[in-house]
């Protein structure tokens, strides 16, 4: 009966269809939205400089232990302290280690935490976000007190406090610990996008059509965030870069002889009147990493936010 | 003519009853205060008491001006909002004590078209999937044949189906009205909500699309309860009038008598204040205007 | 001589896919204390028109050439400070929302004060005094009362008559409204219509009105400018063009309307004007209506652009198919 009733309505679809044919006509706008971000995007000068310090700053620390003569482990006390030259751009360190590499090395593990961390984060938040936007109600009251209070506490105890919980510190732990801390603004974030998008009319046709909520959250309201996302993937690595450097820099980073910037430039501490190079050189790649992406980020937020139209 | 058959069939009531019978709705939304916890200190009365009824192939126009309940009053219909209080039948089932799973499968059978149509269309899916979606979503037909049905409602709307690959911005708002338009047709629904949906639009799409909504109630037999705050539009897509303020019915008739005949001061008012495209009338609409200055005075 | 004398004005917007001429060669003059409606259907070019002549178009908008005459003065010419004294001065301005032309975080009193201090030099109170004068010129009720309110106390509709005082505030001889009461209700509509209508006889001021309503500018205008794609297609008084459209777009324009009176209005079809306006990036070589236009192609109208003539006094028209020299065919005219 019911399949009758459909086969009837799609006969008459198509005699009403060869009746019309199409009268609006079909030019098209030129306008593509992905198109257009880009454009924006690569206009903005600080963005794109940012853009390609990025670049090369990943570029250095993948290429450079590659093409390397030296061992960065190799204790070699009669090399220590030497001073930037060009057999060992960046000098070496107390123990006679080419700095050049081991920044590199840092950088890794520095960078490679902060990605970790920030999908991780990214995951946490996003889950957290969009389930109490989603839900609404009680739950999303509940929900989002329970972050209020965990706003209110302060950043690094909790990071430092998962560390001591763990009892040891690896690049996992690490990332745990970054991962506890800093999760809240991403969850709010989201809950907000979640919010405004259920607001929409696409969503509610959803929903007059009878969809199931999983279709509504994973169809209609999470591909509508992918925006957001990119640009908080952007604000949040510095952060996590940020606070790796400082954990490790009092003494909680990844242990010796491994070592990440945050690392290097506590190395550098002891001996920074003397050699400052030690410290400064880890500094600088931690500031060139964290401004770089920040540039990126506020390039993605002008190029991908639509009020922002300009031709 | 079969599709009209067609249309009485798909909403079998009982007996006489109209395809949509509304009784006695309210919709209260709480507005929240209190200096530490939220508690309801009143309710703004967005619908109060409304009562109406939609045969099956007919028009319903519902005119209002912003804040009157119009819209509200077609989401309680469609249960996108839950009433407050009242009572929805729709062909002969009552839809407020509904479950959500018998719910599922009347929306089928009513479907709604949106006021903007940019907000009304996920930018992230294509044409051909927005459109095929309501049968993805009631299991009907596989991927092809799907398909092929999106193709051929997007002719029945007047949009090339060659663009089924396209994104929605890529189309003026007329354009996109079209797809929103399939988009709720595609169940074969024998009532469709339309809230405002050429107030959008400029003059000559807008002609287009109530000429499309027009040809497509004759062709497949569709009621529809037409909600919009323009009263020349409202003239001309229903058989009968219901004028809502202030979450209230003022008054209900026949199109032709409540423009020509209204007995409700809001209605005369409401009908006077229209501006009218003939000059030579200005001084007649103006001395017309100042008889109803009582109903008319703003809100300050 | 006119109040405001516009000739051959120009606006092009640069973009990456090229220059897209939003105002297209737009003549037109108003003359003391008369309302000149400008009506069109969205991107034909109306608002532009007028930000044009107030300096206010913003890049990668520029007005590339034409001028704007306005009391001896090139408006088009004049640049910063110059400029701001005529704008809110001499000339006022209206937009369509008023909550984003009033600042929320300053009472109303303040808004109107600061405009009457800066630009006629009165002092606090004889500022107040006068703020109190023009509220109550648009009819808003206690009015010595209100001035302490804040926007949001306000509903839309006397938004718009606080934005209507702060513009008449100077006695400009131009007030320029931009599609004024498109964001509010129809009721409310009448009232601001009426308003401007009162306060352009008491103030001799001449009016422009810009709007996509055929019927208000049917109920406001004594002149009426009809906008398409970019070019005047259609100028005369208001009587006339309502009576007689000469234009194939005003005439399919205002069969399109829907009705509030007459017959047979559920049981009719609305005319429809087939496709959409041009893509003014790239618009029809010669008559920008013509891709749409019911009569074009016995001709070479698609090829040779048609001027802008007047075809009887008054009354002047775009287009080679114009109404009356069509009366051979028996074309279904209103």
């Amino acid at each position: 009966m019911v399949v009758d009733r459909r086969a009837d309505f799609e006969a008459s679809l198509t005699r009403t269809a060869e009746l019309r044919g199409d009268q609006a006509g079909g030019a098209l706008q030129r306008a593509s939205l992905l198109r257009d971000a880009v454009h924006r995007f690569l206009k903005n000068r600080a963005a794109v400089a940012g853009a390609i310090a990025f670049l090369i700053m990943v570029v250095f620390v993948t290429i450079t232990p590659w093409l390397s003569p030296h061992d960065p482990y190799a204790i070699d006390f009669g090399k220590a302290y030497l001073r930037p030259s060009w057999d060992h751009p960046f000098g070496t360190d107390d123990f006679g280690r080419d700095l050049f590499i081991r920044t590199a090395l840092g950088g890794r593990v520095s960078i490679l935490i902060g990605f970790a961390a920030t999908v991780a984060i990214m995951l946490v938040g996003i889950l957290y976000g969009s389930l109490s936007g989603f839900a609404g109600g009680a739950l999303d009251n509940g929900m989002m007190r329970f972050l209020d209070a965990l706003y209110g506490l302060p950043y690094l105890p909790f990071a430092i406090l998962t560390l001591a919980i763990f009892g040891t510190v690896n690049f996992w732990t690490m990332v745990v610990a970054l991962t506890v801390a800093s999760w809240f603004t991403t969850a709010r974030v989201m809950r907000g996008q979640i919010i405004t998008l259920k607001e929409n009319d696409y969503v509610r046709a959803a929903n007059a059509l009878g969809a199931r909520w999983y279709r509504i959250l994973f169809r209609h309201l999470l591909p509508n965030t992918l925006g957001v996302i990119l640009i908080f993937v952007f604000l949040e690595l510095p952060g996590v870069i940020l606070g790796e450097a400082f954990l490790s820099f009092i003494g909680l980073g990844i242990s010796a002889p491994k070592a990440s910037w945050g690392t290097l430039a506590q190395e550098g501490y002891s001996s920074y009147l003397a050699y400052p190079y030690i410290i400064i050189i880890p500094s600088l790649c931690i500031g060139w990493l964290i401004l770089s992406a920040f540039f990126v980020a506020d390039g993605l937020r002008d190029a991908l936010d639509p009020r922002s139209q300009e031709a | 003519m079969s599709e009209q058959m067609d249309g009485a069939s798909r909403a079998s009531t009982n007996g006489n009853e109209p395809l949509l019978v509304v009784k006695n709705l309210k919709k209260y939304f709480p507005i929240k205060g209190g200096a530490i916890l939220d508690r309801t200190v009143d309710y703004v009365r967005a619908v109060d008491d409304v009562s109406f009824t939609v045969r099956a192939g007919e028009t319903l126009g519902l005119v209002g001006e912003s804040g009157s309940g119009k819209t509200t009053t077609g989401y309680c219909v469609l249960q996108l909002l839950k009433p407050t209080e009242g009572s929805v039948r729709f062909a002969g089932k009552e839809l407020t004590t509904m479950s959500r799973g018998d719910m599922r499968a009347v929306r089928r059978d009513m479907q709604i078209v949106f006021q903007d149509p940019y907000a009304s269309l996920n930018p992230r899916m294509t044409v051909g999937d927005i459109v095929s979606e309501p049968l993805l979503v009631h299991k009907i037909g596989n991927r092809k044949s799907r398909r092929s049905s999106a193709e051929r409602l997007l002719e029945v709307v007047g949009f090339n189906p060659d663009f089924i690959n396209r994104y929605p911005h890529e189309f003026s708002g007329g354009q996109r009205q079209r797809i929103g338009i399939a988009r709720a047709l595609a169940l074969n629904p024998s009532l469709i909500v339309c809230d405002e949906p050429v107030s959008a639009l400029d003059i000559s799409i807008q002609a287009q699309i109530l000429n499309l909504l027009k040809d497509l109630q004759n062709e497949f037999g569709l009621a529809y309860l037409f909600v919009a705050h323009d009263l020349a539009v409202v003239r001309t897509m229903s058989d009968r009038i219901a004028v809502m303020n202030s979450g209230k019915i003022v008054e209900e008739g026949p199109a032709e008598r409540v423009y020509t005949n209204p007995t409700d001061p809001y209605t005369q008012a409401l009908l006077a204040a229209v501006p009218i495209p003939n000059p030579r009338r200005m001084q007649e609409r103006r001395a017309e205007r100042r008889k109803h200055k009582d109903v008319l005075a703003e809100p300050v | 001589m006119a109040l405001l004398e516009v000739e051959d004005l120009r606006t092009y917007f640069k973009t990456r896919e090229g220059e897209v001429r939003a105002v297209d060669g737009v003549s037109f003059s108003l003359e003391h204390s008369k309302m000149l409606g400008i009506v069109g259907e969205s991107g034909c070019g109306k608002s532009v028109t007028v930000l044009s002549i107030m300096g206010l178009v913003q890049t990668p908008g520029r007005v590339v050439g034409g001028s704007a005459v306005f009391q001896g003065r090139d408006l088009v010419q004049l640049k910063g400070r110059e400029l701001e004294d005529v704008r809110g001065h001499e000339i006022g301005m209206i937009f369509q929302d008023p909550m984003t032309s009033l600042n929320p975080t300053l009472t109303i009193g303040t808004q109107l004060t600061e405009t009457l201090r800066r630009h006629l030099g009165m002092n606090k109170d004889q500022a107040r005094k006068r703020a109190v004068e023009l509220l109550e010129e648009v009819h808003i009720p206690n009015a010595a009362r209100r001035l302490d309110d804040y926007p949001h106390r306000y509903s839309g509709g006397m938004r718009q008559r606080v934005m209507i005082a702060i513009a008449i505030s100077c006695n400009p001889k131009l007030l320029i409204a931009d599609e004024p009461t498109t964001a509010l209700d129809v009721t409310v509509q009448a009232g601001v219509l009426d308003l401007l209508h009162e306060l352009r006889s008491i103030h001799e001021m001449g009016v422009i009105i810009i709007t996509h309503d055929m019927g208000v500018v049917a109920e406001t205008a004594d002149d009426i400018i009809v906008m398409y794609a970019g070019q005047i297609v259609e100028q005369a008084t208001a009587l006339d063009l309502f009576d007689r459209p000469e234009h194939p777009y005003t005439e399919a324009l205002l069969e399109a309307l829907p009705q509030v009176e007459g017959e047979g209005i559920r049981e009719g079809r609305l005319r429809s004007i087939s496709g959409r306006p041009p893509d003014l990036l790239d618009p029809p070589p010669a008559c920008r209506f013509a891709p749409r236009c019911a009569y074009a192609g016995q001709d070479d109208c698609a090829t040779v652009p048609p001027d802008l003539r007047e075809i009887r006094p008054g009354h002047w028209v775009r287009s080679s198919h114009p109404t009356s020299e069509r009366a051979a065919a028996p074309v279904g005219a209103r």
